[in-house]
């Protein structure tokens, strides 16, 4: 009982720690850092949630995959010690307050909907499917999603080189 | 005392909020772009995050969360790529990334 709680205020110190390193942290290279951390310590979490393949799921495409393509995308344009820099403070001023009043807004919210009876937001989405899932159905729509994707990267790809390269021979 | 050490349901929203304010706050106040994607991933990691508690909370089978959770975090994963992308063709072209800058040059 008491290692869980450990365990879990400890990962929550990380996993909290490792966000406002994402956006404080005063060199690019420790803020990917910090995502890599962000990344296998909410994996932890989902441990102990009961998630394994969740937590290697979001490991091998987060933590392998999405951190190695933004450290080697800031290799190639040589900002991997690019300074922090934030926007005016007037501007950190209005965003801090605006953020504390959702955040006020929230745990109201909360406090509303789910002090008295807990409901499941999932009903939705199973009252009308039957009890028994079968994962391979639900995750079938995935490869169309996929596909998608891949259509709209290609057609941006080639919409956004074709607007660039204008601009580089007007400078030149 | 007792909701300190009896950890439940409201502690995980909490912390799934906390890291929803942290994520906005930095697509609020940061100036590089490549943050501000980050950030944003950030928030998607405490909605996955939000999705899993709840699943183990009020779901017994947790294959709805499962389910929910791979759509939303590879979603995420392809649009954060496509954003990279996005921010590599800007930079390019401006040889910035910082978003004042480009909005000075735009105006």
């Amino acid at each position: 009982m008491e290692s869980n709680i450990f365990y879990f205020y400890s990962l929550c110190v990380i996993i909290l720690g490792s966000a406002a390193g994402i956006i404080l942290v005063p060199r690019m290279y420790m803020a990917v850092i910090s995502l890599f951390c962000l990344i296998c310590s909410s994996g932890f979490l989902y441990l102990s949630l009961n998630a394994k393949y969740m937590a290697l799921f979001q490991f091998i495409l987060c933590g392998i995959f999405l951190c190695s393509y933004i450290f080697i995308l800031l290799k190639k344009i040589n900002r991997l010690n690019l300074k922090l820099k934030l926007v005016n403070p007037i501007k950190i001023i209005a965003s801090s307050c605006w953020i504390l009043l959702f955040g006020i807004l929230t745990c109201l919210f909360f406090n509303e909907e789910f002090n008295n009876s807990l409901y499941s937001i999932f009903n939705f989405i199973i009252e009308k499917s039957s009890d028994t899932i079968n994962f391979m159905e639900h995750i079938f729509p995935l490869h169309l999603v996929i596909l998608l994707v891949i259509v709209t990267s290609i057609i941006l790809r080639i919409f956004l080189t074709t607007q660039t390269v204008p601009r580089n021979e007007e400078k030149k | 005392m007792d909701f300190m050490l009896n950890i439940g349901l409201m502690h995980y929203l909490i912390l799934s909020l906390l890291l929803f304010l942290i994520g906005l706050a930095g697509v609020l106040i940061s100036r590089n772009m490549l943050r501000t994607v980050m950030s944003m991933f950030i928030i998607t990691i405490s909605v996955v995050l939000n999705f899993m508690v709840f699943g183990h909370y009020c779901d017994n089978t947790m294959e709805n969360a499962n389910i929910i959770s791979v759509f939303v975090l590879t979603i995420s994963v392809v649009q954060t790529i496509i954003a990279l992308v996005i921010l590599y063709k800007i930079y390019q072209a401006n040889e910035y990334l910082d978003a004042e800058k480009i909005k000075d040059k735009e105006n």
